[in-house]
């Protein structure tokens, strides 16, 4: 701990100098080079839903595949993942050969970040692109046509509801009566008014305006962007009816007020029964079980979502970084992980719909006794099937985080829907434009 | 109320109402604690009651294994006690020396270079982390404990905690002393300023343990869960797309225990006065 | 006064005594300079090289993930036109006041009692820091509990009192007031503790002339602990101002990790709306400029504080 020498400081000097250009560069593309064949160590990087390792999909493959092993890390927060991933793509070093990507940033991912991911048509995924649902791998195609990810579940919509609650209101608990009862939403509100008049103290009728006006938009095709690339939230109606529809529910009384994810009263409210039906995509079947536990049993039931278009919430994807070494091996992988046969195995084993449609058509007979031997195979196939191709945009999340806010300070902090809409588009603006 | 006890021997000795409200605030302070084991030790539904339980289920030991299981706790048990370990001895050792300087030595540019060092500390955390990352990669040490270690060797905290002990607990006429007696500087510091900032330094060492134990944003960026510290690895505690609360808070109690350890080590340091007698009027 | 007689010292011993009273100088001299080194040396690598870099950044258009565009001052135009960032500013404000002044006085008071010989020291002060062991996130969510609209022990104990429940998490004031009492848990026994070594080196013989002078166990505390104190609260104060104006993971994680800060940004912070534009929305340009108007204002602040301070002891 003596005077600094001279060298330390220049070293330092250096150092930063080239890190500030490194920095300045942003996204440094290019392929790497082709590791040499003989055995190989791939690295897989996902956050928490994926499910291979519960599933012992890893262990499997490496026996199938002497001389590969893979070395699996996952973090359960997409929102601590996406951060660190995108700073290691940036500085160029540091990227796994496998890394998970969520639906809400493939927009983002196929617009600007062409150069940092590989094109799977070239590799030996690219056989597997034509088996999935249409518009599940075109959200993961850039304009020119490459494919940069391969899909690995979905997350279809119903109407998850608990009969006790219905029943006790006077209402139809038969999935097949309430669903004919709940076909548009308009009628499933007309219902929710029924239900608050004769509900038990304590009963909402859905769980959240945020979560309605998710539902709705949904089924829709084109919601913020259009297909050139444009944002278009301010003036489509689409949205604008659905946040109306929304925001006159929770103005109304017809929510619980609880916001979906970070209220530990949302959590709690599966089993309390502080609302009664929920649109729900199918890995929150598995959601359910956990927070209402086995005190909740027999009391839920699953029918079609109000609105009859089919409607996505979720669903992720296995890609490639293009500064991999390992490019072929990584492909094989995640080829045979989001085939059909593992797709559906991992349907049984953690709930993930599979995307693919071989996938689909062996889990379509799937019953669920927790949920009085619903036939969710059946129901959220109905769903995948008639989910509309979207279009899906960079700042997809942005605006629907701006969107649910508004309508959370409309049913929680007695915010007028219209002065809540002209919040959302200055949110909106101030975020994105 | 009125705590203020007889003195005797120096020390003011405590009454009934001094351990009355000390009693209380320990409770508030550890009611939440105390929630936690319970949380650990239960299915994720019965947390979801309302009201929640208030006395420990089951499951501890099994979330436990589950939370053992599914990170590797042992590693990032064993990576953090390292970083947080080499930081505090470092920060303690460094922010000493300067603190000491700023206290009591006479130099030029004494004033604006405390400023400078205070104003460090402004400096919002959260933002360096991008161009830091880039340093890091620049250095070939992204991904490796010495990443999160080399940042935070110093911290301008220590230097102004130091610097504000030091000024009042080492009266100048100790130093003016050592300086007849011929000591050269590096003397001074070793038999005259070291005893007497002990306590301030178990002190730092604690809080910058601590600190550095609990610091999440930078290491979730720098490391991965490979090669984790324990914050990293619980943060990625959970699986599914319905993460196990239960199984969480039993690897947030794990990751909190060696914690515990270190104080009880470190807290008997600042018990029983060390500084008796050594200071003088 | 004695005659001492001169003795001739041989040429050579005089010329080492010289060099080593010349090194011994030189020593003294430069002793100060390398005491402070390492921490500017470390900090000029690890510190200011990210802060200017971020400067630099503030100045671009930057999307984690795509290349930087230079802008100029747009960002810094976008932020002093957002009213966001004013009630960021607002909130900062608002929850600091809230939760820094009840807590420095508490641990005021703590620091007292734990300063009294008694049994069981050791327990009392482990528990004191126990909350800041605890990390943010899982005092977070327990708070978060606690305060529960529907279930939570808090709205409970009001019940029982006759007080109707409380939006806590929804609420403007009342989100900001649980927020506060979260940051209070936390930080008041760690600034017990500082108060604390700073009580155990103040000389018993200031409180023993103070005794003798007839002063009781109140004046004491007033006219010999709190002036013998002062570096240290002015320590305190400074940090936690700091700390104060900083504050994101209890407002992030009592919004359940979403960096809005509530509905209508009831208790965004000044923090929590950089990390809302860094690494939620992902402008890391904006998210710069917002880094640097907050440090040049905690300069302001600071500077603010010892002008302040100093005009007080000028007064004293």
């Amino acid at each position: 701990m003596h005077r600094s020498s001279p060298p330390a400081r220049k070293l330092a000097a250096l150092v930063a100098g080239v890190a500030l250009a490194v920095s300045a560069c942003g996204g440094s593309g290019g392929s790497a080079p082709q590791a040499a064949a003989g055995p190989v160590e791939l690295t897989v990087s996902l956050f928490g839903t994926f499910g291979y390792q519960e599933t012992g999909l890893f262990a499997e493959y490496e026996k199938q595949n002497p001389g590969v092993t893979i070395k699996y890390d996952s973090t359960q927060s997409e929102d601590a993942y996406w951060p660190a991933l995108q700073t290691r793509l940036a500085s160029g070093k540091g990227s796994s050969d496998v890394q998970g990507i969520e639906v809400a940033r493939i927009a983002d991912v196929v617009t600007n970040q062409q150069d940092l991911w590989t094109d799977l048509r070239d590799t030996a995924a690219g056989s597997a692109v034509t088996g999935y649902l249409p518009w599940k791998e075109k959200a993961a195609t850039t304009k020119e046509g490459a494919v940069l990810g391969l899909g690995t579940d979905i997350g279809p919509m119903a109407l998850c509801y608990r009969s006790d609650l219905l029943g006790k209101a006077g209402l139809p608990t038969d999935p097949a009566t309430l669903a004919a009862q709940t076909s548009t939403w308009p009628d499933y509100l007309a219902l929710g008014e029924k239900f608050k008049a004769a509900a038990p103290a304590g009963s909402a009728w859905t769980d959240s305006a945020g979560g309605l006006y998710n539902a709705i938009v949904s089924g829709e095709q084109k919601i913020y962007y259009d297909a050139a690339g444009t944002l278009v939230y301010a003036d489509n109606p689409a949205v604008k009816q659905a946040f109306d529809t929304a925001a006159g529910a929770g103005s109304t009384g017809l929510t619980a007020k609880l916001e979906q994810f970070v209220d530990p009263g949302w959590d709690a409210g599966f089993g309390s029964g502080t609302f009664a039906t929920i649109a729900c995509p199918s890995w929150m079947i598995g959601y359910i079980k956990g927070k209402a536990g086995d005190a909740g049993a027999g009391k839920w039931n699953v029918t079609a979502l109000p609105g009859g278009r089919g409607a996505n919430w979720g669903g992720s994807y296995l890609a490639i970084p293009a500064a991999s070494p390992h490019k072929e091996q990584a492909a094989k992988l995640i080829t045979w992980l989001t085939a059909p046969e593992q797709q559906a195995r991992l349907f049984t084993k953690v709930g993930n719909f599979p995307s693919t449609t071989g996938g689909i058509a062996q889990v379509s007979a799937t019953t669920d006794p927790y949920f009085a031997d619903a036939p969710i195979g059946k129901i959220y196939s109905a769903a995948a099937q008639a989910a509309p191709v979207q279009i899906l945009g960079p700042d997809d999340g942005v605006l629907k985080k701006v969107m649910t806010k508004a309508l959370l300070s409309v049913e929680a902090n007695g915010v007028s829907p219209a002065d809540a809409w002209n919040a959302a588009q200055q949110a909106a603006k101030q975020q994105i434009g | 109320m009125t705590v203020f006890a007889p003195r005797s021997h120096g020390l003011l000795v405590a009454g009934p109402r001094t351990y009355a409200a000390l009693t209380a605030t320990a409770l508030v302070f550890l009611l939440p604690f105390y929630y936690l084991v319970v949380a650990a030790s239960r299915p994720m539904a019965e947390m979801a009651q309302s009201p929640p339980p208030l006395t420990p289920g089951p499951l501890l030991f099994s979330n436990v294994a589950k939370a053992l299981d599914q990170q590797n706790i042992g590693l990032a048990l064993v990576n953090s006690l390292v970083v947080a370990g080499v930081i505090t001895l470092s920060t303690v050792l460094l922010c000493t020396l300067a603190g000491y300087a700023f206290a009591k030595l006479r130099f030029r540019g004494r004033g604006p270079l405390f400023a400078l060092a205070v104003g460090t500390m402004m400096i919002p955390p959260s933002l360096g982390v991008v161009p830091l990352y880039s340093l890091m990669v620049a250095l070939g040490l992204a991904g490796s404990l010495a990443s999160v270690v080399l940042p935070s060797l110093v911290a301008a905290f220590g230097v102004f905690f130091m610097r504000q002990y030091l000024v009042q607990a080492l009266p100048d006429e100790l130093l003016d002393a050592a300086k007849v007696d011929g000591a050269t500087a590096l003397r001074t510091v070793w038999s005259v300023v070291l005893p007497i900032a002990r306590p301030g330094m178990a002190v730092l060492g604690m809080l910058t343990f601590m600190t550095a134990w609990n610091d999440f944003f930078w290491p979730v960026i720098a490391l991965d869960t490979t090669n984790p510290t324990v914050q990293v690895a619980l943060a990625a505690l959970g699986g599914g797309y319905v993460p196990d609360t239960g199984v969480i808070m039993a690897g947030t109690l794990v990751g909190t225990l060696p914690v515990v350890v270190v104080f009880l080590l470190l807290g008997r340091q600042i018990v029983g006065g060390i500084v008796a007698g050594a200071v003088k009027a | 006064m004695t005659l001492t007689l001169s003795r001739p010292e041989p040429a050579v011993v005089n010329g080492r005594r010289a060099r080593r009273s010349r090194l011994h100088a030189f020593e003294a001299r430069s002793a100060p300079y390398v005491y402070i080194a390492p921490f500017f040396l470390l900090f000029a690598a690890f510190g200011l090289f990210p802060l200017i870099d971020t400067a630099w950044i503030s100045l671009h258009r930057y999307r984690l993930g795509s290349s930087m565009s230079f802008i100029g001052l747009d960002n810094y135009a976008w932020l002093f036109t957002n009213p966001a960032f004013y009630n960021a500013l607002l909130k900062t404000f608002t929850i600091g006041v809230l939760s820094t002044v009840p807590q420095l006085l508490l641990a005021l008071g703590l620091a007292h009692l734990l300063n009294h010989r008694m049994r069981g020291r050791t327990f009392f002060r482990v528990a004191m820091l126990m909350p800041y062991a605890t990390s943010v996130a899982a005092a977070t969510l327990v708070f978060a509990q606690l305060f529960s609209r529907d279930a939570g022990l808090i709205n409970w104990l009001l019940g029982v009192v006759g007080v109707n429940p409380v939006d806590w998490r929804n609420g403007s004031w009342a989100a900001q007031i649980a927020i506060s009492s979260i940051i209070i848990w936390r930080w008041t026994g760690y600034n017990a503790l500082i108060y604390l070594a700073g009580m155990q080196s103040i000389s018993q013989d200031l409180y023993e002339a103070a005794a003798l002078d007839g002063a009781n166990a109140w004046q004491q505390f007033r006219h010999v602990t709190l002036p013998g104190l002062r570096p240290t609260i002015l320590f305190t104060i400074v940090v936690s101002t700091i700390g104060a104006s900083q504050v994101f993971g209890e407002p992030l994680i009592f919004g359940g990790g979403a960096a809005e800060g509530g509905a209508l940004g009831q208790y965004q912070t000044l923090g929590l709306f950089l990390y809302q534009q860094g690494w939620q929305i992902g402008q890391l340009g904006r998210a710069a400029a917002v880094a640097w108007v907050m440090f040049l204002m905690i300069v302001v602040l600071v500077l603010v504080n010892s002008a302040l301070a100093r005009r007080r002891e000028r007064a004293a």
